[in-house]
This record gives C-alpha cells, structure tokens and sequence, in this order.
C-alpha cells in the first residue's frame, strides 16, 4: 500500500456550483517525487488540501471517496494528527513564518504538540541542517531572503517528521538559482531521506530535472498519469496546454522533420549525449554566431532614446542601497527583460521611470525632460506601470469601473473614458466580464484586468512587473503573442521577470542587475550566453543554450536560445550529415 | 513618531537584554514609580542622570538619545504649558518658583521616557510573550501579539506597494479637498483589507498545517530562569520603590534650587 491512497475522490467547496474534484484515483509509494501539473483552476490546490484534511476538516463542504494518508483516513482524524504525516508547504513564505526568529519558527510545530525543549533543540540543529540554513538559526524572521524563507518554511514541517511533503508552488517567487537551490533541497530530502515529495510548478524545465512521475489534472480529474518521458511526449498532454520542458519540445520537432531521436530525452544533457555520439569527432570552424542575421531582429527599433537613467543612486530609508550609480538608456520601440537576483534593485529601478521613487543622486529623463519635479501622475500618462500583484491595485465594483479609474484620474472626458474602456476591454478579451466583480475573476483574469487598466490610457511605455508569475502555460502564450501585439504598434516594453525561458522566446535586450548595478546590457543572445556573469546575477541559462554550449565544439553556433532556431540548425547539420 | 523610537525592540546582547524580562519590568515601574511620585527638580535631577548608567550599560544610548531627540518638542511644550499657566494664575510674576517647578515638570517626563525605552529597546517581544506567558495571560493572547508585530513590517510594505500601484494609474492623494481628499483613500484602503482577509485565510491554513491548538500543555522553545544577578536587581528594585517612597512621605521636603 502506498503512502498516499485517493479512492473516488469527489469534493465541492461549500456553496460550489461544480465540485473542484471528481473521481480522483490514485496510490502514491514510499519515496516518490511527483509533480501535480495542470491548467489554472484545475483543481491541483484543492488536491494538495486535502493530504492533510484541510479539506475536509477546514473548508468544509461535500467530500465523498477516502483519502489515505500513511494509514490515516483524512474523514476519521484530524488536521492535528494528519500534520504529522504530511507537511504541506504554500506559496507565499511571508503567511507562513509566524515566530520573530528562524528557531522559534521551526519549533511552532513542535511546541503546538508539547515536544518537550531538549529535543527541540536537537530538532531544530537537524532540521535546520538539512535544509542548509543551520548558521542563520538566531536570525530575526525578517531578515530572511525569499529563498531563506522558503527553507525556513520546509525546517519547520520537516520538523514535524512527516511521511510526505506537499509543496504548492514554493518558488514562484524566486529567481532561478534560488528556485533551483530549493529543488536542490527537496532532491537530498527525496534521495537521501527517502521523503515522499508531491509538487505544484509551473517551472517546467527545472521540475523535470528532479520528479520522476507526473499527474496531470484537468477540470478536476486526473487526465494522465506517468514518468516525465511518458507525459511529455503524449500529444494529449499538449492538448490540455500543459507546459512542456524546451529540449521535449525541440526533440519532437527533430522528430517531425524525420529525425530520429531515441528514447524521450528530457534535460539538454540528456540530448546533448544523443547528438554528440551522432556528430561525430570534434569539428574546427565557424563557432560563435554563425548565423549572423538573426542578430538583428533584437534591435529593430529606432534610435531615439524614450527614457534615460543617468548616474541614479537610491537607497531605502532603512539604509539599503538598492541602486548604485545606475545608468541606462531605453530607445523608443525596444523591449527590455530587466532580470537579476531577489533584491537586486529591479523594482526599485522601474519605480524611477514613472517618479514614484526619487533619485537621491543622478538624474531621469523621460522624452528629454527631466522628471525630477514632475508628478507621478503626469509622468504616469508617459509610462504605464503594472505592478505584479494585482491584488495589490483592484477596487473597484466593476471591471468597467476598475479599468475606467486612471482615465477619470487623468481627466479625460466621459465619452472618452468610455470609449477607451471599451477598447481595452476588448484588446485583452474581457468584454464578458464586463459588469463582474474584479475579486470573483481567477487570477489569470485578475492580472489581464490590471494589465488592462493600464493600457486603457495608452502609454507609450510599458512596464510589467513580474508579468508571468502565477501564470500557467497558455496564459503565458496569450501574453506574449500579446506583447508582440504592442511592439508591432511600436510601443515600448519593458519586463522585469524571473523567467528564462519567457525572455528566450522573446529574446528583448536584457539588462542584468545584481547589488544594485547594471551588470551587463545587450541584446539576449550576448548575455544569456555569458554564463559566469549570469551566475553573479543569479540566473540560469535557457536549456537550449544549455544544450547548444555543450555542441560549440562541433561547429554549431553558440547562441541559440530558443526552440524555433535550435531546430532549423540541428536539423540542417544532420540532414546534410544524412546525404 | 520619533519619539515611538524608543517602544521599538532591535537586537542586542548587554546585561540588560539578558535580564529576566519580570525583574526588568519590576525595575522599569521602579524607575517610573519613582520619576511620578516627586515634583521637586532636586530628586528628579537624581532619578534622570542615575537612570544614565543603565542606558550605557544596555548599549542603547544611541536609540535612546534618538527618543529624547523625538521627546524633545513635547518636553517645551510641557514647560511652556506650565511656566505660560502658572504665570498667569499666580499675579503674571516669574518666580523662581515657577520656573523650578516648570523644569521639574520637564525632566520628570524625560526620565519617564528614559524609563520604558530601558525596558522596551533591550526586551525582545518573544521574551515579553514569555512573561506574559508566565503571568498566566491565555496562549492565544500572546500568539496574536508575537503575530502582530510579526505583520506590522509586511503590511506596511504592502500598504506602500498599493499607493505606488494606484498612484501609477493617476491617483493625486494630496490634492483636492479635505472631503475629496478622504474618498481617495478608498482605491487604497480597499485592496489593503481585502489583501487582509486572503492573508489571515492563508495564515490559518499554515497554523492547522502545524497542529496549532494540539495539547493544552504547548511547550515552548525559550523559558525563563532567574539567575543569581536577577534577584540582586530584584531585590535593589524593590529597595528602591521602598527608598523613594520613604523620602516623598516621610522625609521634610526638598530645598530649593533656583532662586532669582
């Protein structure tokens, strides 16, 4: 019998007019690593509340079926006794932490259960150690990065000594290497400790590096069920707009221009094998950039410069500095990934643009003027800013009225105002929802109508904070057909973003930022081939990159970095290798 | 707020962050007891500049001079309020006496600042909880305090990140009508409470994911021992309560110190 057992699961939340699980089956064994996956609103979240009877016990509503936690039936025992098989562990560290230090953190649990305080002492050291942070132990909770919190959090359901570790996205807010270093830990926990680890990520092509199965929801029922390799090259799975890792995608296009490739590689090492023992010896020649052209596409934009930032220094009120001499200039029509390390001064930067911070030395010109006594407002008008969370700006009763809000703001007339609803409205397919509440909307939709409250008044620059955070495959899709949409208008994009693999298929010119200063600037296949000054940024490389610096030897180019050109040049050289 | 400086915690280590939280709270109402129970400038004079040494010997003299710097503006009004009031009720004549009892007045409420920073800049509010704990206050009580003071930071962050966003699209907080002006705090407040009530949902969850409630008889990693150099201070506090109040009552009064 396996750790986890789910038998005709079927649950509504109270007052649901359709349940968010139906008919669930499955066993999960000892010592697996399984990644949950699915659409938003598929019914993943509610699956993982219920390990640990959160569902039922804490939301209530219609269960029918059994869910077996190491032989404790989630209906007949409480939430208290089933922590103590499975630690469930959710997005945002921040509504986790409750203690004012990192040992105290760890011992909540403990000391909820009575553990008396020698042996959480000891539980502490081992726990802490485990996850890697044992030298921050006294630290104030406070002072933690995002990373730290989110190992924090593990420390303190590991302590509990659960079967089974249930994570709900714990590194959407991280950048790669901090999200990679999390996965780093669940690996040891999973391989050395033989923890059962089930997993919600949106990540696809760092998550498949360590799982070894994966389930696939869809409307609340479990549409696949297998390893990485079967799931991912099923054409079902497409179908469903799950996420596919980029060295599957590429495989499969190798294959439909009759390549062979064997097996189902999954990592670009794994292909990397494949093609080196099928290329041969080691070729001399035309290494780096040997197709020259494409370059190009990267800087089709004028050269009128829209924003300059010269010579800017910030620092918080609390003595951080989150900028040091910052200078840059952004031409008008250009799309810029701005990228770096948690707390590398990203946002800080984007908040210049539009006046909402201050440089304390330096100045910012936006359109050759000086916006140092200028008002957000009317520099607002100029750059359209989004911010990441969008629960942080929505209010009002209706989309209507939310997207109308900076029009009337700006004082525009009211058929004016109307008019431009409308047309936002419409830009990002929102007409239905027209008169809806903002708050009853999922999240996707939630974000669109942020998105569009800001183009509503036509900025000539755009800035997206985090756009793709949260967000699940065919939401990121629809955003960057979107944003190739604006570009064609000739509108400035600016991003700042985490995700590699987002800026790879656009491949904007990319800024990278760590301590507060401009590490390196220029289009994205100079930068995301510079793997050191990436590392020092906290960035991982794409996975075609990846795969294409492991065949430089072979006359390949170096600097591919997305699927369309790694295909046309893999296929190239082994069809010519062919005939 | 300044002069709230002085109510925040921020980590150290001193003798004085080591003492038991109990005898430290039983020394700060010492020292208050003490600074309230006299009007004359004589003692108080005494209490302020023997209250100096503790500060030096917490490390908090920074922090400390930080609130006096913030108490400074409310200390003049204190003593334009009463030299001003007792001049004009006592046939408009400065008299020595007015302005002694004026000062006096000044430095009393000086020294009780210096008192509850002593006590709040070096007592971490996990062993405040602690004592409360001991003091047979509920668990939930104190849970709800630790968690509150965990939030404050985050909450403000979140609140800065709201009026950035809604100031981003237009928003002109400062401008209009007292009335007008208000109404413009709805875009704010709004996301805030409701961002409130996601949170306190989602920090539910964590706390049932961590048997919050289990046993009645919870553990807790930090416990409170009293050491030989807190019951000295204990002892010397309560002689101290004892000393003052024989001087104020039982002793003939202060000799003046002013005269013109």
């Amino acid at each position: 019998m396996g750790v986890v057992e789910i038998r005709g699961l079927t649950y509504s939340y109270p007052n649901a007019s359709a349940p968010a699980l139906k008919d669930v089956n499955f066993s999960i064994g000892e010592g697996e690593f399984v990644l949950l996956t699915g659409p938003s609103g598929c019914g993943k979240t509610t699956f993982c509340r219920c390990i640990n009877g959160l569902v039922p016990h804490f939301y209530n509503g219609d269960m029918k079926g059994e869910v077996v936690v190491d032989g404790l039936s989630t209906t007949d025992h409480e939430i208290i006794e089933l922590a103590q098989k499975a630690g469930l562990i959710f997005q945002n560290p921040d509504n986790q932490i409750f203690a004012l230090t990192v040992e105290k953190d760890v011992a909540f649990g403990l000391e909820n259960l009575g553990v008396p305080k020698q042996k959480m002492v000891e539980e502490i050291d081992r726990v802490l150690s485990l996850v890697g942070i044992q030298q921050l132990k006294e630290r104030g909770t406070h002072e933690l990065s995002g990373g730290q919190k989110q190992r924090l959090t593990i420390a303190g359901v590991l302590a509990m000594h659960p079967k089974v570790i249930v994570m709900d996205e714990p590194t959407s807010f991280l950048d790669p290497l901090g999200a990679k270093k999390i996965f780093d830990v669940l690996a040891a926990l999973n391989r050395e400790h033989g923890m059962t680890i089930l997993l919600i990520e949106h990540r696809m092509d760092l998550a498949v590096k360590y799982v070894n199965r994966i389930i696939v929801f869809d409307e609340g029922k479990v549409v696949k069920d297998g390893s990485p390799g079967e799931i991912f090259y099923s054409d079902e799975t497409r179908l469903i707009g799950v996420g596919i890792p980029r060295v599957v995608e590429l495989s499969r296009r190798l294959r439909n221009r009759g390549l062979s490739v064997e097996g189902a590689p999954l990592t670009s090492e794994e292909l990397l094998a494949q093609l080196k023992s099928r290329l041969g010896p080691v070729k001399r020649g035309a290494e780096k950039g040997a197709i020259k052209g494409l370059n190009e596409l990267a800087g089709e934009h004028s050269h009128s410069p829209l924003v300059r930032i010269e010579g800017v220094s910030f620092t918080y009120p609390t003595g951080v500095k989150a900028l040091d001499d910052v200078s840059l200039t952004i031409n008008s029509g250009e799309y810029v990934a701005i990228m770096g390390e948690n707390g590398a001064g990203k946002t800080t930067l984007v908040k210049q643009m539009n006046g909402l911070l201050r440089p304390q030395e330096g100045k910012v010109y936006v359109d050759d003027l000086d916006i140092s006594k200028t008002s957000v407002a009317s520099v607002a008008r100029r750059v359209g800013l989004v911010f990441q969370n969008p629960d942080d700006q929505l209010f009002a009763e209706d989309v209507e009225e939310e997207i109308g809000f900076a029009l009337r703001n700006f004082g525009f007339p009211a058929e004016v105002v109307s008019k431009r609803v409308e047309w936002a409205l419409n830009l990002l397919d929102l007409e239905r929802y027209r008169k809806s509440s903002p708050f009853i909307l999922s999240g996707g939709e939630r974000k669109r109508v942020a998105l569009a409250s800001v183009l509503a008044w036509d900025p000539d620059i755009l800035v997206l904070d985090e756009p793709t955070i949260g967000q699940d495959y065919g939401q990121k899709e629809r955003l960057r057909h979107f944003l190739q949409q604006l570009r064609a208008q000739g509108k400035t994009v600016i991003i700042v973003t985490h995700d590699v693999e987002f800026v790879a298929e656009g491949q904007p010119r990319i800024i990278l930022m760590a301590g507060g200063r401009i590490e390196a600037d220029g289009p994205a296949k100079t930068i995301m081939t510079d793997f050191a000054t990436l590392e020092r940024c906290s960035v991982a490389p794409p996975e075609i990159t990846r795969l294409f610096s492991g065949l430089s030897g072979y006359g390949f180019p170096s600097d591919v970095l997305d699927v369309d050109e790694a295909s046309d040049i893999i296929a190239g050289r082994l069809g010519e290798a062919k005939k | 707020m300044s002069l709230l400086e002085g109510l925040r915690f921020s980590r150290g280590d001193s003798p004085l962050h080591r003492l038991d939280p109990r005898v430290k709270f039983i020394l700060t109402v010492a020292l208050f007891s003490a600074s309230i129970i006299f009007f004359d400038l004589a003692p108080l004079i005494v209490i302020f500049l023997a209250q100096l040494p503790i500060v030096v010997v917490g490390r908090i003299w920074r922090e400390w001079l930080k609130t006096l710097k913030g108490g400074i503006f409310l200390a003049a009004i204190i003593f334009a309020t009463n030299l001003g009031s007792l001049y004009f009720f006592r046939g408009q004549q400065l008299t020595a006496d007015i302005v002694e009892f004026s000062l006096a007045l000044t430095l009393r409420f000086l020294a009780l600042v210096t008192s509850f920073s002593i006590f709040f800049l070096t007592t971490s509010p996990d062993k405040l909880s602690l004592a409360l704990e001991k003091a047979r206050v509920p668990y939930e009580f104190n849970f709800a305090f630790i968690t509150a003071i965990r939030f404050v930071p985050v909450l403000a962050e979140e609140a800065q990140t709201i009026m950035d966003a809604q100031r981003s699209r237009g928003l002109e907080l400062d401008k209009g009508s007292f009335l007008v002006r208000i109404r413009k705090y709805i875009p704010i407040l709004l996301p805030l409470i409701i961002n409130s009530i996601r949170r306190s949902l989602e920090l539910a969850e964590a706390m049932e994911s961590r048997a919050f409630g289990a046993t009645k008889y919870r553990t807790n990693l930090y416990e409170l021992k009293m050491k030989l150099i807190d019951y000295i201070i204990l002892i010397l506090s309560l002689l101290l309560i004892a000393t003052m109040i024989y001087i104020r009552f039982y002793l003939p009064p202060f000799p003046k110190l002013i005269t013109f």
